[in-house]
């Protein structure tokens, strides 16, 4: 536990204090709790994107970074993107099971942000309304089938 | 929108002078891939990157069955990590004492040049003398090992086993010849 802590602690110093293009963490809910985290997102200059603002909520389980944190889109803005589901669930492999303990914050944002950016056409996964009703409140529970990665 | 809280050390934006902007870099450079803190009982993977060792332990622990980097995703084991030993790293407690241990560092031993160092012409009867096979196998084969590990040394010439040894192999030469001759007789 206390090991998470700090290195919550380092990660959150380190974005502060230079925080990459499009990525700001909102400290001012980020400080009431280590565990949970709210990043604001901006999609990136000269893609689908553009100018949109996105938020993301992180949670962080005492095994972390043993073990991936919990993210999904949240607020009222959720990027239709052919991986993200309408309640905000993202399917990302390093998310699950491509996760790795030398991940870290800046890294899940900037993987997020790149997916965004290299979207050819804005849709929902094609099985959006079947999963957001049936799957459960945590997307680590879910299995996820990972689509091909170039989208 | 988003506000930015002050780092808990004030100082670290404040004094960003370019001698400890370098000392920051230098020490980045080992910190531990895992927990981001300068690397304690550190050990290195084959791909080269640094880890503390609990660090490391416990995400071989995570997942057991699919050990890899968690940088670069190499496979990476227990037995494949090499240990770093800074100076001054003796002053600590013994790690193994510590849990996990650390593993231990493996000392390759220097590899001989030639098959039978420190054996002249005499070894040639020792070797024929196998072509004959009508001799006590195992004494020759024991002397003939000891160039791999730790078997006792050869006996040191004048010795009376040395003699002893001489004597035998050049009875065997002899026995040797004397068969050669024999089959081209025959
Ligand atoms: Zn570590
Ligand atoms: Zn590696």
């Amino acid at each position: 536990m206390a090991s998470m802590e700090k290195r919550l602690q380092k990660e959150l110093q380190a974005l502060l204090r230079d925080p990459p293009l499009g990525v700001t963490v909102d400290s001012d809910k980020t400080s009431r709790s280590l565990s949970e985290w709210t990043v604001d997102l901006e999609g990136a200059p000269g893609t689908l994107y553009q100018g949109e603002k996105f938020q993301l909520a992180f949670k962080f389980g005492p095994r972390y970074p043993f073990e991936s944190p919990q993210v999904i889109f949240t607020g009222s803005n959720i990027p239709v993107h052919p991986h993200v589901y309408s309640n905000g669930h993202i399917c990302l492999s390093i998310l699950t099971d491509d996760w790795s303990p030398a991940l870290s914050v800046q890294s899940v944002c900037l993987s997020i942000v790149s997916m965004l950016s290299s979207c050819k056409e804005k849709k929902r996964p094609p099985d959006n309304s079947i999963y957001v009703k049936t799957c459960s409140k945590n997307p680590k529970n879910t299995k996820w089938w990972y689509h091909d990665d170039t989208v | 929108m988003a506000s930015r809280v002050t780092s808990d050390s004030p100082n670290s934006d404040a004094s960003g002078s370019a001698s400890q902007d370098h000392e920051k870099e230098d020490s980045k450079n080992f910190e531990c891939n895992i927990c981001l803190d300068t690397a304690r009982d550190a050990v290195v993977s084959m791909c080269g990157h640094l880890f503390c060792w609990p660090c490391l332990h416990q995400w071989l622990e995570t997942r057991p069955t699919r050990q890899v980097c968690p940088v670069c995703k190499a496979g990476i084991s227990k037995d494949k990590v090499i240990p770093l030993y800074g100076r001054g790293s003796t002053d600590q407690q013994d790690p193994r004492e510590k849990l996990p241990p650390r593993p231990p560092g493996q000392r390759a031993e220097p590899e001989n040049t030639g098959p039978f160092p420190g054996f002249g012409f005499g070894d040639g009867g020792f070797q024929m003398s196998f072509g004959i096979g009508a001799f006590p196998f195992t004494f020759f084969a024991s002397t003939f090992n000891f160039g791999n590990d730790g078997r006792p040394a050869p006996p040191q010439a004048g010795s009376p086993q040395h003699a002893d040894e001489q004597f035998l192999s050049q009875v065997f030469l002899f026995m040797a010849v004397f068969f050669i001759i024999w089959l081209m007789l025959a």
